[in-house]
């Protein structure tokens, strides 16, 4: 109750710092709500993934992973980096015909749901990112002594602060408006351009 | 008084109607140029007279030839080139240097910027206060009168703003205007989306951030402006990328172009600017029955705004500043200023002398100060070897 009470009062938080990467891309798609909605759920269930490596993580490491600055700035500095790439690519290339061609040549088989695996991507590299309410969320967590208790409070808090995603889906309605796809498309690159500023800076942070 | 050329013979009206329909600016801009006084200095007199004899010349000339773009163009670019003496001459003479200082920033002694008026203006409207990373107190007048500037101009003129008033825009056209014949022709369509791409990115870091993206890190104008002391990684990253940015988009592209590439493919106060053009009532119209289809227009839209959608539907898109260009060049007439609600082809001169007249007006309060300042800084210069004081 108590992650869910958390996750409930910062989840506008939360919000704040997911919508720059969420936004453009379903504005990019210009899918339907009810798609939207299959969206967003990839991107919180990839978010969800990261909450709970973390926890584990973090669990496992006796917390030494985010006590630590440099490790954790030179971390950070790495996933801002990768998101970005994964945002550049999407913005100013097209991902989806790359992934598609690895996937065929993988197998078009072992990939049926590929275009599913890019929000999945954007959501586990957001929840792996130390936003304000994920360092309170972590805080709290860090008190509990059970790995099972780290994950259910980690669960809650998700839960209390995805309820803020859910109006997201309704920039489906947007999509008879033809401008707004390239211009999510490009926003995404732009993001993932100054993504890429903030984990070089991040990573160059560590080494000092 | 300049000749019309053979292009312009067609077009051009009697020197005493041109002389009649040029009185009014001319009484308008001499109040506004003496509302505070003739100046008692000589050398300021001599720049006071030049700037009220450019600026009415300009006008002068766009009431003989019926020719808008090519005196406006003029003049924006020189009201651009004027600013930033002058503006620089001023940082200089205050502070030192083009240099904030880390103590600036924090103390928040930044300038204000017509950059900033829809960070500004939002939440002002809905919560009644005014965030600003600047000294509100000292200013205040300066900020007050540019955020009304602002309203009256977007009300009344729409995007024109860009055209007709942006200190910013002159530069890039200028450069535009360099080259005879453009290097790079085709640009996507795709990348006219980027304003407005920019433009979401900077609502949504800011709010995650709380801090101005826009001036923080994408600001080309920093370059002939102020920019922060290099004090950190992460300011001289923003430096290299503030210059880059003024280098490529609006030095190199421009020349490359022929456009005005960074007020079309990339400033997002553009694209805000762009949504008052459903304001007001002027519009640029192109009748698909005089229209012959050779997509000049198209080509010489320095903005973007024209492609061959928008003359199959009959007006330029969402981003057009009213600039003139087009309908100098149409060939056959086709493209014009228009009054929202009238019909299309009716009386073009009389609906582009309503555009001009307060478009014109608005483009010569915002150029008459700078360019009698920088004339000021030029006659110092030559006179005493510095321009500053």
């Amino acid at each position: 109750m108590k992650g869910f009470l958390l996750g409930l009062a910062s989840g506008s938080v939360c919000l704040a710092y997911c919508a720059p990467i969420l936004v453009p891309y379903l504005l990019g798609e210009a899918n339907k709500t009810r798609r939207n909605i299959v969206t967003l759920l990839c991107f919180l269930s990839g978010r969800l993934i990261g909450y709970s490596l973390f926890a584990v993580i973090a669990w496992l490491a006796n917390v030494t992973l985010v006590q630590n600055l440099p490790n954790r700035t030179l971390v950070f500095g790495l996933i801002y980096t990768v998101l970005a790439i994964l945002l550049i690519l999407y913005g100013f290339g097209n991902p989806l015909r790359c992934l598609a061609k690895s996937a065929k040549s993988l197998g078009k088989w072992a990939f049926p749901g590929h275009r599913m695996l890019f929000p999945v991507a954007l959501g586990l590299l957001t929840g792996l990112n130390v936003c304000p309410p994920f360092l309170l969320a972590f805080a709290s967590a860090a008190e509990m002594e059970s790995l099972w208790g780290c994950l259910m409070f980690f669960l809650t808090f998700f839960a209390g602060t995805s309820i803020y995603f859910i109006p997201l889906s309704g920039l489906g309605l947007l999509r008879r408006h033809d401008f707004l796809r390239p211009t999510g498309r490009l926003a995404a690159g732009v993001i993932g351009v100054y993504y890429l500023c903030l984990g070089l800076l991040a990573i160059k942070g560590s080494f000092n | 008084m300049a000749r019309v050329s053979d292009d312009d013979k067609g077009h051009s009206r009697s020197l005493v109607k041109a002389i009649l329909l040029t009185l009014p600016m001319l009484l308008l801009t001499g109040f506004m140029l003496s509302g505070v006084g003739l100046p008692q200095e000589r050398m300021q007199q001599v720049a006071l007279t030049i700037t009220y004899v450019f600026i009415n010349g300009m006008f002068f000339l766009m009431m003989y030839t019926r020719r808008t773009n090519r005196y406006r163009s003029t003049l924006f670019v020189v009201y651009s080139l004027c600013f930033v003496i002058s503006f620089i001459s001023n940082l200089v003479e205050t502070r030192g240097s083009m240099v904030l200082s880390h103590e600036d920033m924090v103390q928040g002694d930044t300038p204000f910027c017509h950059m900033v008026i829809p960070m500004v203006i939002i939440p002002a409207a809905f919560t009644r206060t005014i965030i600003f990373p600047g000294s509100m107190l000292e200013g205040f007048a300066a900020i007050g009168t540019m955020l009304v500037l602002w309203l009256g101009a977007s009300i009344a003129l729409g995007r024109a703003w860009c055209s007709w008033g942006c200190f910013y825009g002159g530069l890039d056209e200028g450069f535009s205007c360099i080259a005879k014949k453009p290097i790079i022709k085709n640009i996507s369509k795709k990348w006219t989306y980027l304003p407005f791409a920019i433009l979401l990115v900077i609502v949504l870091t800011s709010a995650a951030s709380l801090s101005p993206t826009y001036c923080g890190w994408l600001c080309p104008f920093k370059a002939v402006t102020e920019f922060e002391e290099i004090s950190s990684s992460t300011v001289l990253l923003q430096t290299i990328i503030f210059f880059s940015l003024f280098i490529g988009l609006v030095i190199i592209l421009p020349i490359l172009t022929k456009r005005r590439t960074q007020c079309g493919l990339f400033c997002p106060i553009g694209a805000f600017q762009s949504f008052t053009n459903k304001l007001n009532i002027f519009d640029v119209r192109i009748d698909p029955e005089k229209c012959s289809k050779c997509n000049l227009c198209s080509k010489v839209c320095p903005t973007f705004s024209v492609d061959s959608e928008s003359i199959d539907a009959g007006k330029p898109r969402i981003t057009c500043t009213k600039c003139g260009k087009c309908v100098d060049s149409c060939p056959k007439e086709a493209v014009s200023f228009h009054i929202k609600g009238t019909p299309i082809g009716l009386s073009h001169e009389r609906a582009r002398l309503l555009f001009v007249y307060p478009a014109f007006l608005f483009l010569s309060i915002m150029a008459s100060g700078m360019v009698f300042g920088a004339l000021e800084r030029i006659s110092l210069l030559v006179t005493t070897g510095s321009m500053i004081r």
